[in-house]
């Protein structure tokens, strides 16, 4: 019983990574309306200057301040400069400029730091501690923690501030808020620096584990990716609540299903997901688009 | 210019010039440039495909790379088996081109995101299950094979024969691919495509045409799979990777959605940007081809294939701006507007 209480909390760490960059995805989807292919390598970027901080002396905390900081300018520069050629254009090409973002921030990240995995400073204490029995990692529950504190702080930005009711006004209809004077552009711009923030807590945390390196999110995104549909993409709980599904649905199976094992335990949550998206097409906490024809 | 080249005689020529061009070329390059061709025959096969499916059925699909690889682990199997080569060939289209129909049956209902997760699942769950059985796919180490190499009686080096018998096969596919979505099916993709009300209103089932582009999309990603083994002589878990089916559209959107001229740009786009990159800086290929990627969508949104109207778009707004000191003609836009328009028809045709 403490083993699988152990599998299930390790579930839900590595779930919260994926459901900070889904977090992000969501959040770009809704501002934007597409699919950010580049979140992962943008949050790898700006995890590699918080690297950089520390390899100079710079405490992590500091550090960290100083990457999340560059996520949101970098976000919103990549939106302003970038994004903004594609937006009410075929959405196909916008995706597509997305993955040429996503190779050629891979590259920049590669030129400055290469390709070889580095050690990266951990948050938390590496020791585990007891709980009515029950060995539990410091950086599991801290990593859960801080997700849990992200998407508090998200759901209290959004439907709580001016500012997050006029990026839900922007999301719902651009035109109505430009009409009602909103700032549309400058707030997909807030938008996309917020996403990048939220996807470099995700760097921040995966980071110490994987160790740092151009590529480090590029398998995270998939499952972001697929968390971030399977919840329903306009629904941020949905996105959590589905990647901590992913997470601790993939880490019972391999150690419990024999056949299965570590290699293929990707399978298991991909196969879930795929009868729960053809039973439930808009996925489990999405609205029903209805069309009008 | 437009209209000269609009004469059926002149589009003739132009093609038999290219045939002739296509027949002499292995003759007398390197037997690494032969290859980069071949490779791009092979490339555009699946690039053809995924436009089917997503270009002119406007279904997103991600799992292109899957279809490839399945067909180039059926090739590879069979090879190395001694089967006939008709036998394999057949298998390597028919077995990826029903696999995607089962998967299509399924998820052919839901649209836009949700298509798009299933499809990126096929290679997510694919690599893992090619490592698994290595009795069939080599694992992770993948499998060589050694085959089609070239007959006595020809005369010709191997590199020259494989070029022949892929440029052949491709050939006969992208006809067979081009009179698809000139004919029936294609116009009734385009309409499952910009309206699935009026689809269905004008009695096409779009569930039924968006599973025969998912059908007809794997079935030229297996073909293409098969290609792959008879020039590459080896296939890995690598060919089905995510990756791979990102970049295959990346490739699509850069040569033109919905083109078959874009298709062949697109694969040659594909094979020769990285080649090129990597000539340049080995250590920044990553950097330069997303630099390109992005420069080439920046200027050429609707793909390498809309370059010639660009450029005449580009002429003409020089040279009114050259007469804008008098007056912008209202007229002088409509002209452009229908003088663009026969071309873009044809393009979605």
């Amino acid at each position: 019983m403490a083993y699988f209480i152990q599998l299930v909390v390790e579930g839900f760490a590595t779930g919260s990574i994926y459901g900070a960059l889904a977090l992000a995805i969501v959040l770009v989807k809704r501002a934007t309306g597409l699919v950010n292919f580049a979140q992962g390598a943008m949050a790898v970027l700006a995890t590699f200057v918080a690297f950089g901080l520390t390899q100079a002396g710079v405490p992590l905390i500091l550090a960290m301040a100083v990457a999340f900081a560059f996520a949101f300018a970098f976000g919103a520069g990549v939106e302003r400069f970038v994004v903004r050629r594609f937006e009410g254009g075929d959405p196909d090409t916008a995706v597509v400029a997305t993955i040429g973002l996503l190779v050629f921030i891979t590259g920049v990240a590669a030129l400055i730091w290469g390709y070889e995995p580095r050690q990266f400073p951990s948050l938390f204490p590496l020791q585990s501690i007891d709980i009515f029995g029950v060995f539990v990692s410091v950086r599991s529950l801290g990593t859960i923690i801080v997700l849990v504190v992200v998407m508090v702080l998200l759901q209290t930005l959004f439907r709580l501030t001016k500012l997050g009711l006029a990026m839900r006004a922007v999301a719902d209809n651009p035109q109505s808020a430009a009409l009602s004077g909103l700032p549309v552009s400058r707030l997909l711009m807030v938008g996309w620096g917020l996403a990048a923030i939220l996807g470099t807590v995700a760097g921040v945390l995966v980071a110490p584990q994987l160790f740092i390196s151009p590529g480090m999110l590029d398998f995270a995104l998939v499952y972001a990716l697929a968390a971030a549909i399977l919840g329903g993409l306009d629904s941020p709980i949905g996105a959590v609540v589905a990647a901590w599904f992913i997470g601790v649905v993939e880490n019972l199976a391999a150690a419990y299903i024999d056949v299965i094992g570590n290699d293929l335990k990707i399978i298991v949550p991909f196969l879930a997901m795929l009868i729960i998206l053809i039973v439930r097409p808009e996925g489990l906490f999405g609205r029903k688009v209805v069309v009008r024809v | 210019m437009k209209i000269f080249l609009a004469r059926p005689a002149v589009r003739i020529a132009i093609a038999a010039a290219f045939m002739v061009l296509f027949v002499v070329a292995p003759l007398v390059s390197t037997p690494f440039l032969n290859y980069q061709f071949s490779m791009i025959a092979v490339f555009a096969v699946a690039l053809l495909g995924l436009n089917v499916v997503m270009g002119y059925a406007g279904q997103v699909s991600l799992g292109q790379s899957a279809f490839l690889g399945l067909g180039a682990y059926i090739a590879a199997y069979g090879v190395s088996h001694d089967w006939p080569i008709s036998v394999v060939f057949v298998l390597s289209c028919v077995i990826p081109a029903a696999v995607g129909m089962l998967v299509a049956l399924a998820a052919a209902r839901l649209r836009g995101l949700a298509l798009a997760m299933v499809t990126i699942s096929l290679p997510i769950i694919g690599v893992p299950l090619a490592k698994r059985f290595p009795e069939f796919t080599g694992g992770s180490q993948g499998t060589t094979v050694s085959w089609l190499n070239a007959p006595g009686w020809s005369g010709l080096a191997d590199d020259q024969w494989r070029y022949y018998v892929v440029f052949v096969i491709a050939a006969v596919l992208f006809v067979l691919g081009r009179n698809l979505v000139r004919g029936r099916i294609g116009r009734a993709f385009a309409i499952v495509k910009s309206n699935e009300a009026v689809a269905l209103s004008m009695g096409i089932s779009p569930y039924r045409y968006k599973v025969l582009a998912f059908t007809i999309a794997s079935l030229f990603g297996g073909a293409a799979g098969f290609l792959y083994v008879a020039i590459v002589q080896y296939t890995s878990p690598e060919t089905l990777s995510f990756a791979t089916s990102i970049n295959l559209v990346a490739a699509m959107v850069i040569g033109g959605s919905a083109s078959i001229l874009g298709t062949i740009l697109g694969a040659a786009y594909y094979i020769v940007v990285p080649v090129l990159a990597g000539q340049v800086d080995s250590t920044r290929t990553a950097l330069i081809s997303g630099a390109l990627l992005l420069a080439v969508l920046f200027l050429l949104p609707h793909g390498l294939v809309s370059l010639p109207r660009r450029i005449v778009q580009l002429v003409n707004g020089i040279r009114r701006r050259g007469r804008s000191t008098v007056i912008d003609p209202p007229g002088d836009n409509t002209a452009r507007g229908t003088a663009v328009e026969p071309e873009s028809q044809e393009q979605t045709q």
